[in-house]
């Protein structure tokens, strides 16, 4: 694999994770289901997986680059695992809606195993890491750019969706109202 | 409130990963994850309302 098809594969993992980033905001706001502060965390690690693609377009494939992103995956495995654990007893009806069969932290801790399994992969093509003959500067194409700003603006949503959503306090175990909403 | 923080630092990491330098991108996602995990963990030990 070389180092321009490495950098096409981490620009279209950010657009992955935009998609995620994209369709919890959509649950969110379509069936007025509020994440709670575990679903929050979660959320947290998806757009944390997405700065080692974003190292990666801007300085190249490194392999720190990709465990940083391992490190996110990783974080949120576990928390979602703590997650679904909460909800394992029979007869509890789970956390919000089954979108596919399946609650939202279902699908995360599924989202996070595939991130883990996916950057192992692209870890095992060394060529991407070798110097280029003549070093140069190649500045990121339009896909790549734009999966980047994508990401980012979709994360800075989320930073005025929590915002709504918990006030300056804690946030609720169980949030159904957004705070800073509640006097309109 | 500490989840809108955490949401802006990784918008912040973002933006440094992107624009500013490599180690400093490197060392605010060592400082992000670290507090993700600390809020991770003040919620973790919550005692849990339960009665049998």
């Amino acid at each position: 694999m070389t180092r321009s098809v490495a950098i096409t594969l981490n620009a279209l993992g950010l657009y992955a994770i935009s998609l995620v980033l994209a369709a919890a905001f959509a649950a969110q706001l379509l069936l007025h289901e509020l994440p709670c502060p575990l679903c929050l965390l979660q959320r947290i690690q998806f757009a944390l997986l997405a700065i080692g693609p974003i190292m990666n377009v801007r300085w190249g494939p490194r392999a720190s680059h990709y465990a940083l992103s391992l490190f996110a995956a990783a974080a949120g495995f576990a928390f979602s695992t703590r997650q679904v654990l909460l909800h394992i007893l029979p007869g509890d009806p789970g956390y919000g809606t089954a979108l596919l069969g399946y609650h939202y932290y279902t699908l995360a801790l599924i989202g996070f195993a595939l991130s883990i399994v996916l950057i192992g992969a692209m870890l095992l093509f060394d060529r991407q890491f070798e110097p280029e003959a003549a070093p140069k500067f190649d500045a990121p194409d339009l896909f790549a750019t734009c999966a980047v700003w994508l990401v980012i603006a979709l994360t800075a949503l989320n930073v005025v969706s929590t915002l709504l959503e918990c006030g300056f306090g804690a946030c609720a175990d169980n949030p159904v109202v957004y705070e800073l909403l509640r006097r309109w | 409130m500490e989840f809108t923080a955490l949401f802006l630092a990784a918008v912040v990491v973002m933006l440094a990963a992107w624009r500013g330098s490599r180690q400093l991108a490197l060392g605010l996602f060592a400082l992000v994850i670290a507090a993700s995990l600390a809020t991770y963990l003040h919620h973790a030990t919550d005692t849990l309302k339960l009665s049998f």
